[in-house]
């Protein structure tokens, strides 16, 4: 019948959306919402209830796994697989990274491929400093630009605190 | 990968399950995802010294388990006990003679595994689901 064609086609044009749209978010970029101030004031600077940040994260470094300084990141919690953190890399392989731990100042060395994160807002961030360098297999994007709320679009910028990290390379 | 992949194995830490070179089998990526996996599966592991490469290995230990391995095979009978953390699993190869796995670097978070083998296909006269455990009972990690 007629519209029993028309709505089969218009299962198959949505079903092929979905795949290219998954397809798409799962190789190049996606769009995805920032939630809580541990990045504050690089996402969310102020704890507004209504409306979070929403990120672009690109994955086209995950073909060479090869980041700077700076980069945020989104990986996947070491201690819950389903949660993912965004983050920024304040250390890489072999660098020296000085940290507080238990009110004891200490200097780590990142292991072999692992690197460091910090969340911008130290105050209320669960980062490296609780758990440990993560593996950089966990990395499963990197964030490049703000793309909502309009009035903070632009690109995300790498900085880290510099003099609490030594690379010799 | 997003559903299944056909892939090759290279390396001689999962022998005799997978030969030293150009066994192929699938790997399906569900699994992992919904925590379908348990010690016995053989899984896709992204290595946690080298991001870029994906190793085999089996699964014998997930979190809260308690996990027996030889410290050094080819040295002595010498057994270590650890207890695996929230997150995290315990891997080895099948050839723990020449296998680098969480005997020497420890525990890994779940999130780098990155698929579940299933099905071996090459060599033909090998082709069929593999085993839940070749060499080590299962029963005996709790």
């Amino acid at each position: 019948m007629g519209t029993q064609s028309l709505l089969w086609n218009s299962v198959k044009k949505f079903l092929t959306c979905g795949l290219i749209g998954l397809t798409i978010s799962d190789r190049y970029a996606s769009i995805v919402p920032v939630r809580g101030a541990s990045m504050s004031p690089t996402f969310n600077p102020r704890a507004r209830n209504f409306t979070d940040d929403y990120v672009l994260v690109e994955k086209f470094c995950l073909k060479k796994y090869e980041f700077s300084h700076g980069d945020v990141v989104v990986f996947c919690s070491p201690s819950n697989h389903k949660e993912k953190h965004i983050k920024r890399i304040i250390a890489l392989p072999g660098d020296w990274i000085g940290a507080t731990h238990n009110s004891h100042d200490d200097v780590l060395k990142v292991p072999k491929g692992h690197c460091w994160v910090e969340g911008d807002n130290s105050a209320s961030s669960m980062d490296s400093r609780s758990f440990g360098p993560i593996p950089l297999g966990l990395v499963k994007g990197r964030v490049t630009h703000v793309v909502w709320p309009p009035q903070r679009i632009g690109l995300v910028e790498r900085v880290f605190p510099q003099e609490r990290v030594s690379s010799f390379k | 990968m997003i559903i299944i992949e056909w892939l090759q194995a290279y390396g001689p830490s999962m022998v005799p399950t997978f030969n030293l070179t150009g066994d192929m089998f699938l790997a399906e990526r569900l699994s992992i995802k919904f925590g379908k996996v348990g010690p016995g599966n053989i899984i896709l592991l992204r290595s946690p010294e080298f991001p870029r490469k994906v190793m085999v290995k089996r699964l014998l230990g997930l979190e809260s388990h308690s996990v027996t391995y030889v410290i050094e095979p080819m040295k002595s009978d010498r057994c270590d006990t650890i207890g695996v953390p929230k997150g995290h699993v315990w891997v080895e190869g099948d050839n723990i003679y020449n296998s680098r796995d969480s005997r020497q670097f420890g525990h890994v978070p779940y999130g780098l595994l990155e698929g579940k083998v299933f099905c071996k296909i090459w060599p033909s006269k090998e082709f069929g689901s593999l085993m839940k455990s070749g060499m080590k009972d299962p029963d005996s990690y709790s």
